[in-house]
């Protein structure tokens, strides 16, 4: 019984929004189909009609909404479909009614997903082309001033994109848990990875056995995901609500049920959830997220069941147990020393922070160089500087010089990162010049081929 | 000739109307102990001096069932359902009911076998409740009405005398809970509606009226009164609905109106967008169910002329009660309708009396009566119109779950404001003049539903789901099923079929001649993947005749 967690009063905001009218391809996973039994099942369920729920009308996301978050190359429109506009715009309008208090929290429902999209986009990759997560994120920064928020992603694979946008932001704590990447895409998610220098231990992987089962994920979230929670004390939790832990995932192999959906999101009482995967389309979508709205809710989610489950259907072995709680406690050893781990990384770190990255878009079939610079600022988060390139095939497809001034920044990084910006102007060797002034909130593209400048 | 008789809340309105001409008009006060006495009352002051073998229609709108339902008059049901997995049944607001195991899933296949052991109990406990009808929905049983089917035929067996009704023959749509509000209304009102509809019958047969006789529907639409009697729960608010087919009648077409019939103590507000009623985006709702019956948004505003004004110390408040009729008719308060009188805005009532009651508001505020009288009716179109601009907000929020619905919704805006009902003439042009839009009141006014109800076409739906890989089709309406041959069906294919089954269950429904009026509202179609190839397609049309009035009348 579904009676713990929710103890704000309110309703559960809902938008469903199936894109049925949008695919990757006639029959790529990420198509018209994949949300058609949801549909099904939650208007069957009648679950709009209850009191405790809420529906709300997608919208489309800004251009703007997209530039915040995004380096769109070579802008926001060509990267853009109206699917991806209202998607996006879904969890926009789900967080507008979060802080307008009409709702206590919200589920964004909706396709294509977000979670692999990194902060420069040349095109798709692992079924998405924005990141609906980070733009709801900077969104309610930017809107509402919220300062601290976490996202606990539980989709199947890791949530690189989301990982990378927030890499270096301390105020934004990001965990993945997922299949462990030896044995799925993207690849990464491994414990290692924990986020920029002034950022360490922000960014939190738990790399998961294939077949992990209800056990495993619950030991996770109840001793490493809440505690953390505990101690980090965000304005809202977030939820990247991917569905392909499921044990019927035709693209993955672990044992989640959806009963165990709904507990877990009864457990984190995430204040808004947006879709990423789940492929299951017939077998594991129209229970869990009929589970996950029921938990939201706060109504009883214990008559969810699929058709082949029987309770203790999936045991965890003896191995599994151990080495699920040996990477726990090696993640929450690193979420203890985060402070030590800021400070060793930053002493004797000069000016400037570099790392060179190869991102490689399975969908599109792109390849991108990137060379991304961030100034340890004493004063401020730093400005930054992404100098990218994709190629697709043998040609190259586009080049941009990025440039982003944070929230909060210095007149000194203001300055620098303007010159920047004016310097690459003329350089013929690069495509475009993008610069998102997030504290100004305002986003600039240049074209250097036609010295043509667009704004949001 | 064309009879309308809507039998409404305070009076029983009827018109006769030949062509585009009303002939004759007869109003008799509702009573509601006696509705068929009043109709025929109504009935019998229309037709006198009239050829009754010129009348070629007579269509009824009727509050019984509506009343029945709020008065508790409803028969008693036994609700079975055989909710499978999902929700818990107590959360939805259906009152008491009896769980079965079992469940079919969204495709319409069995994942959970019925107990037959189970219902004998099930029906054993309604024999020992003494109830001797009942309502059996299953979850998805739209997709596959087997369990149902077996369900009723265990029941029946045991309860040779009960009256069961399937709900996947009320309603073959998506949403369960209202499916089973629906189906159990309708097995708690059937027997009334049977035997009212058949007095109704036996009447006119008496006064030697041969026309076919209609009845009206929620959504605006007529059906014969003999084919009506299994949809009994179709009938709820047929009064509001007849108002609108009244305004459709009166006004000019494709316009976008607000129809505001404002009352004694509440005003229906309704839109009607680009010539067309909109209908409630979650049906019907009764008390705090929602149905499957299909019904215009009507949205009813606690305030009209008798409305109690209450005047504190700076300000005043109106409704939502009311502490008997106006000054001006012989009440003790303060009522709008007093203020109306006051202004000369209506010449109702003891002018005298209105004056002694808008006095009592001005003490409170320190002004005339003339200034409290406009205070008193400024809030009520302040509240009227704030009303208004709410159903155009509501409107617009409606979800929506593809890419074009969203894109292409256009925001519209009244362009007149029509005013039907006793109170609408001296206010609709007040709300008018803050909606930016032209005030019509029209000369039929006061009989503007029995209009609709005379003039009103037949409306019919038909909801067709098919999939290819089950190589089956089932008919969301009355839940009927059949089987298709070709799995590489198109959406012309899939639109033929439904065109098919609309011209059938138009003429089971005795409505044929309207079946070529249908329109295809929507269709969908998606390929199923299973692997990387095609299995099947999941289609979906909706075909519909939608509310409209008789050419005769259209054409004049």
């Amino acid at each position: 019984m579904s009676t713990i967690g929710n103890s704000k009063s309110g309703k559960t905001g809902l938008i469903f929004f199936p894109a049925f009218d949008w695919a990757i391809s006639p029959t790529h996973p990420e198509r018209e189909e994949r949300l058609l039994y949801t549909r099904d099942q939650i208007f069957e369920e009648g679950l709009m009609d209850l009191p405790s729920i809420e529906e709300y009308k997608p919208r489309l996301a800004e251009k703007k909404d997209v530039a915040r978050t995004h380096f769109c190359v070579p802008d926001v429109e060509s990267q853009v479909t109206e699917a991806h506009l209202i998607a996006a715009g879904s969890t926009l309008t789900l967080a507008d009614a979060l802080e307008r208090g009409e709702i206590k929290n919200g589920f964004a429902l909706v396709r294509p997903p977000g979670h692999h999209s990194m902060r420069v986009v040349h095109g798709n990759r692992g079924f998405c082309n924005i990141n609906n997560m980070a733009i709801m994120v900077d969104y309610l920064r930017s809107k509402y001033g919220h300062k601290r928020i976490a996202v606990i992603d539980t989709d199947v694979h890791h949530g690189d994109g989301t990982q990378e946008i927030f890499w270096h932001d301390p105020d934004v704590l990001c965990i993945s848990f997922h299949q462990d990447g030896h044995t799925l895409y993207p690849g990464s998610g491994f414990v290692n990875e924990m986020g920029g220098p002034q950022a360490l231990a922000r960014t939190l992987n738990v790399p998961l056995p294939p077949g992990t089962t209800d056990e495993g994920i619950h030991y996770v979230l109840d001793n490493l995901i809440l505690p953390i929670l505990g101690e980090f004390k965000p304005d809202l939790v977030l939820n990247s609500a991917g569905q392909d832990n499921h044990y019927t995932d035709p693209l993955a192999n672990m044992r989640f049920s959806a009963n165990g959906y709904a507990r877990l999101n009864e457990k984190l009482a995430p204040d808004l959830c947006v879709l990423e995967g789940g492929y299951a389309v017939e077998t594991a979508l129209p229970y869990v997220n009929t589970g996950i709205i029921q938990a939201m809710a706060g109504l009883d989610y214990s008559h969810v069941r699929e058709p082949d489950f029987v309770p203790g259907r999936f045991v965890q072995s003896a191995e599994m147990k151990r080495e699920i709680e040996h990477t726990v406690s090696q993640v929450m050893k690193t979420w203890e020393e985060r402070d030590e781990l800021v400070a060793t990384a930053l002493e004797g770190m000069g000016e400037f922070y570099r790392r060179k990255k190869r991102i490689f878009y399975d969908t599109d079939m792109i390849n991108e160089n990137q060379e991304e610079v961030v100034r340890l600022c004493p004063d401020c988060s730093g400005y930054m500087t992404i100098n990218t390139s994709a190629q697709r095939g043998y040609g190259v497809l586009n080049s941009a010089f990025c440039v982003a001034i944070p929230r909060g920044a210095c007149s000194s990084c203001r300055e620098d990162a303007q010159e920047e910006y004016a310097e690459h102007l003329d350089d013929r060797r690069i495509g475009y010049v993008l610069m998102q002034d997030k504290d100004r909130d305002k986003f600039k593209f240049c074209n250097n081929m036609t010295h043509t400048e667009k704004g949001y | 000739m064309l009879i309308g008789i809507d039998v409404g809340g305070t009076t029983t309105d009827a018109v006769i109307v030949d062509g585009s001409r009303v002939v004759k008009t007869a109003y008799v006060p509702t009573d509601h102990d006696n509705l068929l006495g009043c109709l025929l009352a109504a009935m019998d002051e229309l037709v006198r001096g009239i050829d009754t073998r010129k009348i070629e229609r007579v269509v009824l709108s009727t509050t019984l069932i509506t009343n029945m339902i709020a008065e508790g008059k409803t028969d008693p049901v036994a609700l079975v359902l055989i909710p499978g997995p999902g929700t818990n049944p107590k959360d939805y607001s259906l009152g008491e009911s009896i769980i079965l195991d079992g469940a079919i899933d969204f495709r319409g296949k069995e994942t959970d076998p019925l107990k037959e052991s189970q219902i004998r109990e099930a029906a054993a406990r309604i024999a020992a409740q003494g109830l001797s009808r009942v309502a059996v929905v299953g979850k998805f049983c739209q997709r596959n009405h087997s369990h149902e089917v077996k369900a009723g035929q265990v029941i029946s067996s045991v309860l040779p005398n009960a009256r069961i009704e399937l709900g996947h023959r009320v309603s073959g749509q998506l949403n369960f809970p209202r499916r089973a509000a629906t189906t159990m209304l309708t097995a708690a009102t059937k027997d009334s509606y049977e035997k009212f509809a058949a007095d109704v019958a036996r009447a006119l047969k008496q006064r030697k009226i041969e026309a076919p006789v209609y009845i009206l529907k929620a959504d605006g639409g007529t059906l014969p009164l003999d084919k009506s009697v299994s949809m009994p729960v179709e009938t709820i608010f047929s009064g509001p609905a007849a108002s609108i087919m009244g305004v459709l009648a009166l006004t000019d077409p494709g316009k976008t109106s607000v129809v505001v019939d404002i009352g004694g103590t509440t005003t229906d507000l309704a839109l009607i967008l680009s010539g067309r009623p909109l209908l409630s985006a979650k049906g019907a709702r009764v008390d705090s169910m929602f149905t499957h019956v299909r019904a215009f948004a009507v949205k009813s505003v606690a305030i009209g002329g008798d409305s109690a004004v209450c005047a504190g110390i700076g300000a005043i408040s109106v409704g939502p009660h009311r502490d008997g009729p106006p000054c001006c008719m012989g009440g003790k308060g303060p009522t709008p309708t007093d203020a109306l009188r006051v202004l000369g805005l209506s010449d109702i009532g003891d002018l005298s009396k209105a004056e002694q009651a808008m006095n009592m508001v001005a003490s409170g505020l320190g002004c005339t009566a003339k200034q409290a009288a406009q205070k008193v009716v400024d809030a009520v179109v302040d509240k009227i119109v704030s009303e208004v601009h709410e159903m155009f907000r509501e409107w617009e929020a409606e979800p929506a779950y593809r890419i074009w619905e969203i894109m292409q919704k256009e925001k519209l805006s009244a362009q007149s404001v029509v005013g039907v009902g006793g109170g609408a003439p001296p206010l609709v042009p007040l709300v008018a003049a803050q909606l930016g839009a032209e005030a019509v009141v029209p000369q039929y006014a006061p009989v503007a539903n029995a209009i609709g109800a005379a003039v009103a076409r037949p409306t019919l739906t038909l909801n067709l789901h098919i999939d290819t890989e089950k190589g089956e089709y089932s008919v969301a309406e009355d839940g009927s099923l059949g089987r298709v041959t070709d799995r590489k069906m198109t959406p012309d294919d899939a639109e033929r079929l439904a065109r098919r089954l609309l011209a059938e269950r138009a003429a089971r429904l005795g409505i044929s001649e309207y079946a070529s009026e249908a329109e295809v509202t929507y269709s969908e179609m998606f390929n199923m993947i299973r692997g990387w190839s095609t299995s099947g397609r999941l289609m979906d049309v909706r075909m519909e005749v939608t509310a409209g009035l008789l050419p005769s009348w259209e054409g004049c």
